[in-house]
């Protein structure tokens, strides 16, 4: 039985204490970050032609990460905010997580709009700013869309994602001395558990929720009409909001399950983290993944259909062609693979199975937006434009540091910030039962406390 | 009134010798990619003459056509362009400013006709090649994408010598490089506004088409079919 | 230059500066007084004439103000000068009405190549070490004179050799006046696409030793063996204007275009029908088509002069009845029926030859049978078919015969001067003069032609690259590239007119190098006495004007109008303007002689061992390799491969497939005489039983951006020769061939096929 203290200690733990693994994790991930930034600063010395993109394939890597990493960040707000809509009490331990992967994928993916430029020094002029010669960016331009939605997507998930944190910050900030104590002072912006806080902490993440749900709908389908609103043979196709949202939000499910089977392991939540949070995502995400394969389905039966010369030479090199190993890859990585392992309850309940699942998941999408991408743009139109793709270590590299960042930012976040909302999983009470209601409402000083009482620090 | 350039490719008469692909290529800058840059398909031929074979041996048939950026009026390169860099001008040219072009690449892959190419790197003329260099057409840096501008340098030259001589512009003033160069006449250059101009009037041929028509892009160059070997009396 | 560089440049020079207190002035551009009146950014349009080709259109180049370093009394310094920066087609020119093509448009980059010479070279290593040092002009000059006249003190003053390709103009006439005062035999031509044979065989059959012009856009039918006429055959711009007005230039008149070659050519692909008669059987092919024109009577019989030279023609040409006529060309007897009718019964119907047809040891003969198939055509002299251009009375003149010589095989007259050379024969070449001509690229390996020259004492080049060839030299005098000079040149077809055509040079000349011409001016006044006597002119526009003066004689025009009027437009002819009564070129009468049988074509190498007959053909690009220097040449895709910056060897998509070869294989080709490697590239557009590669590359030494990259296909043809000419037979080689590794080919293309669908894997 987990006692409030006990939470308090295992939670705060992480950001109190830095352990050597910590240090050993940094180190490591830093090195391929640096590594990417450093591959980033050779293309932006030497031109972007140390990438292997070519004519006709003048999108690769560059916009799969991009697509690839907007749709891990569909996991996180959307999700939280659903199951905090639905009252789902089971998701009290998972939230933060998936918040907080979402600010970060859309940080990381957002970033490749100006990493993939030709000319990333310009980079500005993607931004609406009154400038002396008067010139707007054109509004016509999906990637001007791009610039709007991810924009309001990042600053509403960065709300939702703080606006939690602050009772946990004030808990940090009452149960430390120094400079902790005096840094969570000023973040937890005087946080002291009066009912008016309270309601308006409830009040506010209540309209979070509503609003960010159609914010992260359009963020998916924006993102998806920088292909469909180009007449390229097979993205030019109405299926692409949804397709790429059910996508979005599949491969962010599978992204958070593997980033929760990761925090558990790093951080000893295996108290907090439980096969029955893996076992409910892994539904949701089976689901996802029979939606995912309805959508594939569709588009290409339609494609085939269709008959459309230009798309079939699109579709061929996909299913026979240059591109059939990787589509066949992708096909496995999305269904085949994980439909079993998450269908059969028995493998779904252990967490091993749902990590395995998850993870042919996240490189089954990821070649998923590649294949959007790259087929396409090789096969457009008239065969004499056809062309080839390769990519260099330049973009695996730049690939990689993704990876590492999204990685390292979640390894500081845990850093500074408990990784599992303590207020919400002491309100809740821990599923288990570890922590009785009882014990939870006399501990926290919440409107479901009813008395008021403020948290005082132990001496 | 104002002008509408476009042109006419003979495919009936375009012997595929590729003198409009070298003549644009001194006209306009086009940088050299060299060896390495080749077998990257890296490129730039702002018109390519592309070739299919029909058949096999000994039935095979060749067909050529050359295309250049067909100056859409509803060009999807436009509409994806977040820096108006490709952008519609006044006389219905796609216009490409290379200051505003930020490389995003949105617009080479937006175009169907694939004819927009991307400087991967500064383009390079090992002295003293860069002597040759045509003063009235600015050269690209690194990152930024062109393409066929219809000579925009000439139709501008051209109506500023028309003002200053106190005259209509007229047909025959001045035709783009590749027109310039083709021996077979394959390649007719004009004002469409102008009904009585030769562009006009085979933009009206029975055998004119419009390449990838269907996509919609309302392209300002017609082609003309090729007649066939036993259509000899049409 | 890139903006970075000029920063780090900048800083350089501005740190130098620093340390040397005020900088050494030698390290300073200086900046000369410009000579010419400009104004910025303003263009003034200068005709020249393009010398690519022997076809000599006329240009018009593009000139306009800008900074130029160069090189003046050795001093290296910047000049505001006028640039050529685009060269367009002469409007008014009589052969290519303002038209160029792809090659026209690139010598441009001839003048501005890094890789010129820029200024005398005397060899400082071995011979052919490409190690040469920097000398001045007057050490130059003085060097060659000391040579000549050095042989002249040991009365081996003729031994004196002129190699280069074949010259025109007044050029010619300065060689071989030159040549001759000094008792030394007339300049060796040579070049790999000699067209010796069909000028031989236009003599005979008409007594006329030039190329046709052809008529094409009057034409209503075009049957061409072997002949690439749109692409790098005899005067290429102006029959390709010819075809587009054939084609489309007559409402609801559109010309047919039948083209019997193994290998579709760039021509062969634009032909309504392309017949791929077996190779070497165009002869075969083109009597029978007369065969069934006599029995079907379908023209009359007489088909004049040429009809005598070939036998059996009085007897309806029994041999060639289409049936035999199928065994011998792998082409159905129907097919011949057909076309011979086609071709009768669309009036003016023409046939063409050239190219590999003619390149075999049976050319001659075949020449003949087209030129006779022509007659009974009706098309000789006649609108659409073929004319002989009126050649003026200009650079004739050390010759009344005309283009004498150029009936006599090029190779064969090569070749015995280098046995004279490799045999020591007393009087051998002790001096070579080399201009233009790079035979150790463009001859058979057999021909010894490198093992010949370094036997010659002497060699001075004027080349302004360093080739093959001229690495060889022990002196490079460095010719200006042809806009820096003073040009000349009488087409002797692509038109109806009498032309000729002159041009000023087009802008100043870039480096330290002069005008070849000039040079052989100077060195025969130094070398005093006769030639010197001869050849009175400074410089050559001197002589250009001189012979501009005959010229006016001639015509009765006020001396020195024609002179100017040609400046100005960069062409004249007898027919323009009020000066008329220009006499064409007397017409010799044909040289009577037997007729000649038409053999089936020797190959070298037995079709057991070497199953393939190799087809080396000229690059639409490249040409013969002489512009494989060009970047935007190697740059422009290779109109039906594809293939830039690089060799392929063409082979049958089947017979590919039966020898387990790929696209993009490495394959190695081997005759009797060498082999090479080359990546494939399948075709359905090329027989079965060829295999052809494009010539231009395999350069060993040609500038930085031809130097080994590809192979030569010249280095493994056989050394047979169209023996009634001697003119090199060069596609008369067999070959096999045996895939070796994975190959490098750089193709534009990504597609072959239109119908995207096609494209879907199997
Ligand atoms: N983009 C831009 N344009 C500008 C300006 C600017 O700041 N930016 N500034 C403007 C101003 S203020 C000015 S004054 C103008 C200057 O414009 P210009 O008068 O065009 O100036 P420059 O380029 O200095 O040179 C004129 C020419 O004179 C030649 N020259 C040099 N010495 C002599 C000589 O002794 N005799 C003769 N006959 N020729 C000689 C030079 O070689 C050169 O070709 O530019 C104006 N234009
Ligand atoms: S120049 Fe004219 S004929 Fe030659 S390839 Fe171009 S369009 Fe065709
Ligand atoms: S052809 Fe391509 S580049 Fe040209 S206007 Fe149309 S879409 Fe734009
Ligand atoms: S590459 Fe340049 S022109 Fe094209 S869409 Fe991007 S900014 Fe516009
Ligand atoms: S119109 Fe001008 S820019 Fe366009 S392809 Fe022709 S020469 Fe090049
Ligand atoms: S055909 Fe081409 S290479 Fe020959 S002279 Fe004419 S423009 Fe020059």
């Amino acid at each position: 039985m987990k006692s409030v203290d006990q939470i308090n200690d295992d939670l705060l733990r992480p950001v109190v204490h830095t352990s050597g693994r910590f240090w050993v994790a940094v180190a490591l991930l830093g090195s391929v970050v640096l590594a990417a930034v450093g591959a980033f600063s050779y293309q932006v010395w030497e031109g972007i032609g140390v990438w292997g993109i070519d004519r006709p394939v003048f999108w690769a890597f560059d916009i799969t990460n991009f697509v690839f990493w907007i749709g891990i960040s569909h996991a996180g707000t959307l999700i939280s905010a659903i199951l905090r809509l639905a009252n789902a009490t089971w998701r009290r331990p998972v939230t933060r997580c998936a918040e907080v992967i979402t600010v970060f994928a859309l940080m990381i993916g957002g970033m490749f709009p100006i990493i993939h430029l030709g000319r990333p020094w310009l980079f500005f002029w993607l931004v609406p700013y009154p400038s002396e010669r008067q010139i707007w960016p054109q509004f016509r331009s999906p990637l001007a869309w791009d610039f709007f939605a991810i924009g309001t997507y990042l600053t509403g998930s960065i709300i939702f994602l703080l606006l939690p944190i602050i009772p946990d910050w004030a808990l940090v900030r009452d149960k430390t001395t120094g400079w902790r104590r005096r840094l969570y002072r000023v973040v937890s912006l005087g946080w002291r558990g009066t009912p008016r806080q309270w309601h308006r902490l409830e009040t506010a993440m209540h309209i979070m929720a509503v609003a960010i749900i159609p914010v992260a709908v359009s963020v998916h389908t924006i993102v998806s009409w920088d292909f469909a609103m180009a007449p390229v043979p097979m993205w030019h196709s109405t299926i692409f909001g949804p397709y790429f949202v059910a996508g979005a939000i599949f491969s962010g499910i599978a992204g958070l399950l593997l980033a929760m089977a990761f925090l558990r392991k790093l951080l000893h939540l295996e108290e907090y983290l439980l096969p029955i949070h893996f076992d409910n995502l892994g539904k949701l995400l089976l689901m996802m993944s029979l939606l995912w394969f309805y959508f594939v389905f569709a588009e290409r039966l339609t494609t085939w259909y269709g008959n459309e010369p230009a798309e079939m030479a699109v579709f061929w090199t996909t299913q026979r062609g240059s591109f059939a190993p990787l589509f066949w890859a992708m096909v496995f990585c999305n269904f085949l693979i994980p439909f079993p392992l998450l269908a059969i309850t028995k493998i779904r309940r252990t967490i091993t199975g749902v990590v395995v699942a998850s993870s042919t998941i996240v490189v089954g999408m990821w070649l998923e937006r590649f294949l959007i991408i790259v087929p396409s743009i090789s096969h457009k139109y008239l065969p004499y434009t056809y062309g080839h793709y390769r990519p260099t270590w330049v973009e695996i590299t730049i690939l990689a540091g993704t990876f590492a960042a999204i990685a390292l930012l979640y390894v500081l976040f845990s850093k500074f910030v408990p990784i599992i909302s303590i207020w919400e999983l002491k309100i809740g009470g821990h599923q288990k039962p570890a922590v009785r209601a009882a014990e939870a409402v006399s501990a926290c000083p919440s409107p479901a406390g009813a008395k008021g009482l403020e948290l005082r620090p132990e001496s | 009134m104002a002008h509408k350039w476009g042109m006419a490719v003979d495919l009936d008469r375009c012997t595929g010798c590729e003198a409009c692909v070298v003549a644009c290529r001194a006209e306009n800058n086009v940088p050299t990619a060299g060896e390495d840059q080749a077998a990257r398909e890296r490129v730039i031929h702002w018109i390519r003459v592309e070739r299919y074979w029909e058949g096999e041996f000994p039935e095979a048939r060749l067909k050529f056509r050359p295309v250049l950026c067909q100056q859409c009026d509803a060009a999807p390169c436009e509409a994806v362009c977040p820096t108006y860099a490709s952008y519609h001008n006044a006389e219905g040219l796609n216009a490409q400013i290379y200051n505003r072009c930020i490389g995003t690449r949105y617009c080479a892959n937006a175009c169907p006709y694939t004819v927009r190419f991307f400087n991967f790197y500064n383009p390079v003329w090992d002295k003293p090649f860069h002597l040759q260099l045509n003063p009235d057409v600015s050269v690209r840096e690194v990152g930024v994408m062109e393409k066929c501008t219809f000579c925009v340098q000439r139709i501008k030259a051209a109506e500023i010598q028309a003002a200053a001589d106190k005259r209509e512009l007229k047909e025959g003033d001045f035709t783009t490089a590749c027109a310039q160069s083709c021996p077979p006449k394959a390649l007719v250059f004009g004002d469409l506004n102008d009904s009585a101009s030769e562009v006009s009037r085979l933009a009206r041929s029975r055998r004119a088409t419009l390449l990838l028509g269907e996509v919609g892009t309302l392209p300002k160059v017609t082609y003309l079919e090729k007649d066939s070997w036993h259509s000899e009396n049409d | 230059m890139e903006r970075r560089d000029f920063f780090k440049i900048s800083a350089i020079t501005g740190a130098a500066a620093a340390l040397d207190g005020c900088g050494k002035p030698e390290q300073q551009l200086i900046r000369f007084i410009p000579d010419e009146d400009l104004v910025p950014g303003v263009a003034t349009w200068k005709p020249s004439i393009c010398t690519l080709c022997p076809a000599g259109c006329g240009l018009t180049v593009r000139v306009m103000q800008g900074d130029a370093e160069v090189v003046r009394n050795g001093k290296l310094g910047l000049l505001r000068m006028g640039l050529a920066k685009k060269l367009e087609g002469n409007p008014q020119h009589p052969v290519n009405h303002g038209k160029l093509c792809a090659r026209g448009q690139a010598g441009l980059q001839v003048t501005y190549h890094p890789d010129r010479v820029r200024h005398p070279l005397k060899r400082s290593g071995a011979r052919g070490s490409g190690e040469f040092q920097e000398i001045s002009w007057d050490d130059a000059v003085k060097e060659l004179v000391s040579q000549l006249s050095a042989l002249g003190q040991k009365n081996e003053a003729g031994s004196v050799a002129f190699l280069a390709r074949p010259l025109r103009g007044q050029r010619r006439v300065l060689v071989e006046t030159f040549l001759k005062t000094l008792g030394a035999p007339s300049p060796v031509s040579y070049e790999l696409f000699d067209e010796s044979v069909l000028r031989r065989a236009n003599l005979l059959s008409f007594g006329q030793s030039q190329l046709p012009t052809l008529d094409l856009a009057r034409s209503l039918y075009v049957i061409s063996f072997g002949a690439d006429f749109l692409g790098t055959w005899n005067s290429p711009v102006a029959q390709a204007i010819g075809y587009g007005e054939m084609r489309q230039g007559h409402p609801g008149q559109r010309g047919r275009f039948v083209q019997i070659e193994p290998r579709l050519s760039q021509t062969g692909a634009n032909a309504d029908e392309w017949i791929p008669a077996r190779l070497g059987s165009e002869g075969a092919l083109a009597l029978s088509l007369a065969h069934v024109i006599l029995n079907q009577k379908l023209r009359s019989p007489s088909a004049g002069h040429a009809a005598s030279l070939i036998p059996g023609w009085a007897q309806g040409l029994p041999d060639y009845a289409p049936e035999k006529a199928e065994k011998l060309t792998g082409v159905p007897a129907a097919k011949i029926v057909e076309l011979a009718q086609e071709v009768t019964s669309h009036e003016p119907g023409v046939a063409v030859v050239g190219g590999a047809a003619l390149a075999q040891t049976s050319g001659l003969a075949t020449a003949l049978a087209v030129n006779a198939l022509n007659e009974l055509l009706g098309s000789v002299n006649s609108p659409g078919g073929i004319f002989f251009t009126p050649v003026p009375a200009f650079a004739a003149s050390a010759d009344p015969q005309g283009l004498p010589g150029r009936s006599q095989g090029q190779l064969a007259a090569l070749n015995a001067m280098l046995q004279e050379i490799l045999l020591d024969r007393p009087h051998s070449p002790k001096v070579l003069l080399l201009h233009d001509a790079n035979p150790v690229f463009a001859t058979p390996p057999d021909a010894h032609v490198q093992a010949a020259l370094e036997k010659v004492p002497f060699i001075a080049s004027f080349g302004n690259f360093v080739d093959e060839t001229s690495v060889l030299a022990d002196l490079i005098l460095p010719d200006h590239s042809p806009l820096e000079s003073w040009l000349d040149e009488v087409p002797e077809s692509g038109t109806l007119t009498a032309t000729v055509s002159v041009a000023a040079p087009a802008m100043l000349p870039l480096h330290n190098t002069r005008s070849m011409p000039d040079v052989l001016l100077d060195v025969a006044h130094q070398l005093g006495g006769n030639v010197s006597t001869s050849l009175p002119w400074k410089t050559y526009d001197e002589m250009l004007k001189s012979a501009f003066g005959e010229l006016e004689k001639n015509v009765n025009a006020k001396s020195g109008d024609v002179w100017k009027k040609a400046q100005e437009d960069g062409w004249w002819s007898p027919s323009e303007g009020n000066v008329t009564g220009v006499k064409p070129r007397p017409v010799p009468s044909a040289a009577g002689r037997a007729p000649l049988t038409l053999t089936e074509p020797q190959f070298d190498g037995s079709p057991d061992a070497y199953p393939f007959s190799f087809l080396p053909f000229a690059s639409t690009m490249l040409y013969d390799g002489s512009l494989a220097h060009l970047p935007w040449m190697q740059e422009t895709p290779d109109p039906l491969s594809t293939v830039m910056w690089g060799s392929w060897v063409e082979i049958n998509t089947r017979s590919a497939e039966h020898l387990g070869i790929r696209q993009g294989d490495l394959v190695e080709v081997a005759s009797q005489h060498g082999k090479l490697q080359a990546p494939a590239l399948l075709s359905p557009g090329i027989a079965p039983d060829v295999v052809a590669m494009p010539v231009g590359q395999g350069h060993e030494n040609f500038g930085r951006y031809a130097s080994h990259r590809g192979a030569n296909p010249v280095s493994i043809l056989a050394p047979t020769v169209e023996p009634e000419t001697g003119a090199l037979a060069w596609a008369a080689t067999r070959v096999k061939i045996s895939k070796v590794g994975e190959g490098k080919l750089i193709l534009f293309a990504g597609g072959m096929r239109e119908n995207p669908v096609e494209h879907q894997p199997r």
